[in-house]
Parts: structure tokens; C-alpha cells; sequence
């Protein structure tokens, strides 16, 4: 727990500027960005989230007053080794969304083949196999699935992926994990 | 056999069905209906050969009956029209009267097809405003132009000088008489019962494209599109019996009618905005995924694959099935694709041309749908 500590710090300290300086970047890009087009889009995800993700066990919602950040909820599916436990992601939308994809990360710690101890996750569809018929909803409902199907082939985790077999100390370390992560956050 | 029918139908029997108010007509209309049947009586025997084939093969097993032996068909058929029309006739026109009773139309109802394109000259003035009032309630455009034919066609009688007051009240009454008519073609709802609002444009605007050479255009409220097999079907129709084959080209062009289309997205499912017209017509990939010009030029920019199934866009789908395919698989996608593109040139074709003329569209329609 103190090993993630202090990389969560880093991270949440350099978690906020970084996109910051990103936004910047596709700026001079020789489209124009219509921010209310996004937005737009954003505010219909939203409602369709907020329709139907509850059913799902996936929720999200903006983080403050902006509607590029959004923090989103996965829980784990019945009858996985995640049953129970609520995690908790931040999705950062760019301005050229949903040509590109949004940066998923899971907040709580997340022991899993494919999420590092940073959060970040190793999903094909938030990079190369992204598409912009993809929204919110698709996005965590994916995730979803990813905890009870993860892909062993390029793990972030090695640790996890050796262990995935053994179910029993694999569900250990996940709660253990899982709880660490909120006893940090409390 | 249509020159009997001409002469076998006398006027008094026409006044039979006439509303008794419209006895009281001056002898000045009475003299100008005669001069209109009398120009009409030529015209129609100047083209009696070709029409009456047009009445045994076309008309006489739809059970319009034109010609002498069947006149009492001949008013039982204008019987909905005949009473439709002295309601609207209360307010004084005359020439409604002779359209529904003179004896040129009684053949003249039996078939729209016939005069329409068979007709060569002017004439039957204000019996045009009969087969517009037959099935059409919206077809603006072709109602203006029957109103400048009959204008003109008047103007050729020749006859008396309030002639063009009474064009003017007939094109006003033509107006005021499309609107209750929009039942009145029973085949097209029959045919197409999902498109009624669009079948009953059929009336007039079949009857458009030879506006310049109609010659007396027939009583309606028995309109007919044309079949494929009407002998009187002009060549200048485009035939869209042919799509029957084609993939799903009802899905894909909505039947010739994009607006009727039901599967269709109503906004960009990238952008959210709504789609138009250009849009709904727009299938960029043959995954069916729909999304607005925008967002695909901007793919097009990018990555350039479709959202709904990520391959490439345009012609490298099928390039990908080709190593892993078979050949003929390959080629088969090919052909499906320029179908598909050829469709909606082709929809966008009738699309284009039903700015100016309804006609082609509304065909389209019926053909698809009959």
C-alpha cells in the first residue's frame, strides 16, 4: 500500500496538468473543434447513461463543472472474483471526442492482468481499436467484462496474470486490494 | 369504338346527372360547352385509332368501360365524381359539368394512360382540370402547369372574351377542388397502403411529363399509375421494377421515397445532430452504419475507417475480404457495393428530378410497392 502511495500521489499531482497542457496540443490542429458539437454529444451519452447504465451496474457522471470529466462506476459482475466491489474511474474526454478516444483510468486500485498500478488500463478499444461509435456506456460496460475476461497475452500486471489461475489467492488479492485502495482514500 | 362512344353519348344524358341548378346555365355557356365538345369530338376521332386499343386492352378489364354499349358503366364510374362534383360546383362553374358529362370524357374516364401520351394536340381545356382534381391533393407544381395549359388552350378556342375570367375561377376552383379528392385513387392505396399520403399525389403528376401534348385528360378518381406491362406506358419512365432484384433496395432507398424510410437514424450517432435529407441518403459502408457527411469526411481525414465495423471506407473492405476470402465471395461483395452505390445515384436521381416533377418519384412508388 505505501508502494502505490506515493505513485498515486505522483500521479494525482501530475494527473491534472498534463491533460491540461494535451487539450492544448490538438488545438492547432487544421480542423476547427467544435466544443458544443462534443459537448452536445457528451449531454446525450449522459442522459442515455443515466437511462439505462444503472441496470448494468455501470454509472458516470461529470466531475465538477466541466463535461470532459466524468467519473464513472463498474460494478463487478455476479459470479466473478469483483462481485461486490464498486470501482471507480475517471474518464477524460478530448476535444476531438469521439474521433479520439477518452483516457480511462480506474481511481480505486484495481488488481487486475491489464490495469497497472497506476489505474491505466490495456484495453485495444480506448486505443488502436477505438471507434467513435463507441460512447460512455460501451466504454465501462467493456471495462466490465475485461475484470472477468482479462487478457493474459500483454499483461500490465504480470503479478496478476500468473495468479489469475489461482482463483482463490487471486480473489484474495483482489479485495485486498480493493479495500487498501479505500482505506487510502478514507 | 371510341368514336362510337363519342357519338352515343348524347348531351341530354349528360344533363341527367347534372345537379337541376345547373340547368339554369346562360345559352352562352351552353354555346361554349358546345363549341369545347365539338372541338374536342375532333380531336378525339383524329385519334380514335390509337386510343381505342388503349380502351380494350388497358381499360376494359379494370371495369371502366368506356365504350357505347357500357354507358350506363360510363355514369355508374363518374357516379362518385358526378356527386362529388355538385357540391363544388355550387358555386358556379361550368365547366366541371362538361368534363364529368360531355361526351368526349365518358371515354375519356376509363383511362388516364390513354390521352395522356397518345394526345398530340391542344384542346380539352378545362376537362384538365378533371384529372388533376382526380387523385391529387399536394401536387402544387403540376396543377400550375395545368392551369397555364388551360390558358393557353383557351386561348385557342378562341371563342368568347369572359373565357379567361372563367379560366381564372376554374384554376381557383381547380385549387379549392384538390383537397377533397385525396381518396380518390383507389389503386394507389391498395397498392401501397404504407404510402397513402405519397400514393395520392399519383393522379396528376402522371399525367405530367406530357403536359404539353395532353389532349383531353381524362375524368378521373379512377387514376392509375402505369403498370409495367401498360401498353400505353411512355418509354420516358424509368422502369424501377428492375430494383426488385437488387439487395434490399427498398431498405436502402426507402422505395424511392427517403423520407418514408423507418430504420433510419434520425440523428448522427458520432456528432448527434440531426440528419437531412442528404444525410438519410448517404451509406457510406456496407456494415449499414449511417452517420452524417461531416463526421465521415472527418473520418475520412483520420483513420478513415467505418465506426460500425472499422474497415477502411470506400473500396478497401473488399480488398481485406480478398486474402482472406474466397474469390468469389470477393467478387460478389464488389458487385453488392456498386449496387448499392448505383441505388443510391439512383435515388438521388429521383430525388433531384422530383423538384421538378413529382411524377417520377410517385412512380417509383407504386412501382415498387405494386
Amino acid at each position: 500500500m505505501e508502494v502505490r502511495s506515493n505513485p498515486a500521489a505522483d500521479y494525482s499531482s501530475g494527473h491534472r496538468r498534463p491533460p491540461a497542457v494535451q487539450s492544448k496540443q490538438p488545438l492547432p490542429s487544421p480542423q476547427p473543434i467544435d466544443t458544443s458539437s462534443v459537448s452536445n454529444r457528451l449531454q446525450k451519452e449522459l442522459m442515455a447513461l443515466m437511462m439505462s447504465g444503472g441496470d448494468l451496474g455501470v454509472s458516470a457522471f461529470p466531475d465538477g463543472e466541466s463535461i470532459f470529466t466524468w467519473i464513472g462506476t463498474i460494478e463487478g459482475g455476479k459470479g466473478t472474483m469483483y462481485e461486490g466491489l464498486s470501482y471507480k474511474l475517471s474518464l477524460r474526454f478530448p476535444l476531438d471526442y469521439p474521433f479520439k478516444p477518452p483516457q480511462v483510468k480506474f481511481e480505486t486500485m484495481c488488481f487486475h492482468p491489464n490495469v497497472d498500478q497506476f489505474g491505466n488500463i490495456c484495453l485495444d478499444i480506448l486505443q488502436d481499436k477505438w471507434s467513435s461509435a463507441y460512447d460512455c456506456r460501451t466504454i465501462l460496460l467493456s471495462i466490465q467484462s475485461l475484470l472477468e475476461e482479462p487478457n493474459l497475452e500483454s499483461p500490465l500486471n504480470s503479478y496478476a496474470a500468473a495468479l489469475w489461475n489461482d482463483k482463490e489467492d487471486y480473489r484474495r488479492m483482489v479485495h485486498k486490494q480493493y479495500f487498501a485502495g479505500e482505506a487510502l482514500e478514507s | 369504338m371510341v368514336s362510337d362512344s363519342i357519338a352515343a353519348v348524347p348531351i341530354p344524358s349528360a344533363a341527367n346527372t347534372k345537379n337541376p341548378g345547373k340547368k339554369k346555365r346562360t345559352n352562352r355557356s351552353a354555346k361554349l360547352k358546345q363549341y369545347k365538345i365539338d372541338a374536342r369530338r375532333e380531336q378525339w376521332l383524329s385519334q380514335g385509332a390509337v386510343r381505342s386499343k388503349g380502351c380494350k386492352d388497358g381499360v376494359d378489364d379494370e371495369g371502366h368501360a368506356p365504350p357505347s354499349p357500357a354507358e350506363k358503366h360510363i355514369k355508374r364510374s363518374l357516379e362518385p365524381l358526378a356527386t362529388r362534383r355538385r357540391g363544388e360546383e355550387d358555386d358556379g362553374l361550368i365547366h366541371h359539368d362538361s368534363d364529368s358529362e360531355s361526351p368526349s370524357n365518358c371515354p375519356n374516364s376509363c383511362n388516364d394512360s390513354g390521352t395522356n401520351f397518345t394526345g398530340s394536340s391542344s384542346g380539352g381545356s378545362s376537362s384538365s382540370s378533371s384529372s388533376s382534381s382526380g387523385g391529387c391533393c399536394s401536387g402544387n407544381i403540376t396543377e400550375e402547369e395545368e392551369d397555364d395549359d388551360e390558358e393557353e388552350d383557351e386561348g385557342d378556342d378562341g371563342c368568347l372574351d369572359d373565357w379567361e375570367e372563367m379560366a381564372d375561377a376554374l384554376a381557383a376552383d381547380d385549387k379549392h377542388q384538390q383537397s377533397p379528392c385525396s381518396d380518390s385513387p383507389p389503386a394507389v392505396q391498395t397498392v401501397l397502403p404504407g404510402e397513402m399520403a405519397h400514393g395520392s399525389n399519383f393522379g396528376s403528376p402522371n399525367s405530367k411529363p406530357e403536359s404539353g401534348s395532353r389532349l383531353v385528360p381524362w375524368a378521373s378518381g379512377n387514376n392509375r399509375a402505369w403498370r409495367a406491362d401498360d401498353a400505353f406506358r411512355p418509354q420516358s419512365l424509368p422502369n424501377l421494377s428492375k430494383q426488385h432484384s437488387l439487395p434490399n433496395p427498398d431498405r436502402r432507398c426507402g422505395g424511392g421515397v427517403p423520407w418514408v424510410r423507418t430504420s433510419m437514424p434520425s440523428s448522427c450517432p458520432i456528432c448527434c445532430e440531426d440528419l437531412d435529407l442528404t444525410d438519410t441518403s448517404f451509406l457510406p459502408c456496407l456494415c449499414g452504419f449511417r452517420l452524417c457527411l461531416f463526421c465521415h469526411k472527418r473520418i475520412l481525414e483520420q483513420d478513415g475507417r467505418c465506426p460500425g465495423c472499422r474497415k477502411p471506407y470506400e473500396c478497401e473492405p473488399i480488398e481485406t475480404e480478398a486474402s482472406v476470402l474466397g474469390g468469389s465471395l470477393t467478387l460478389r461483395l464488389a458487385r453488392s457495393c456498386s449496387m448499392i452505390e448505383r441505388n443510391q445515384y439512383r435515388c438521388g436521381l429521383i430525388q433531384s428530378q422530383s423538384m421538378n416533377n413529382l411524377s417520377f418519384l410517385l412512380l417509383g412508388v407504386l412501382m415498387i410497392g405494386s
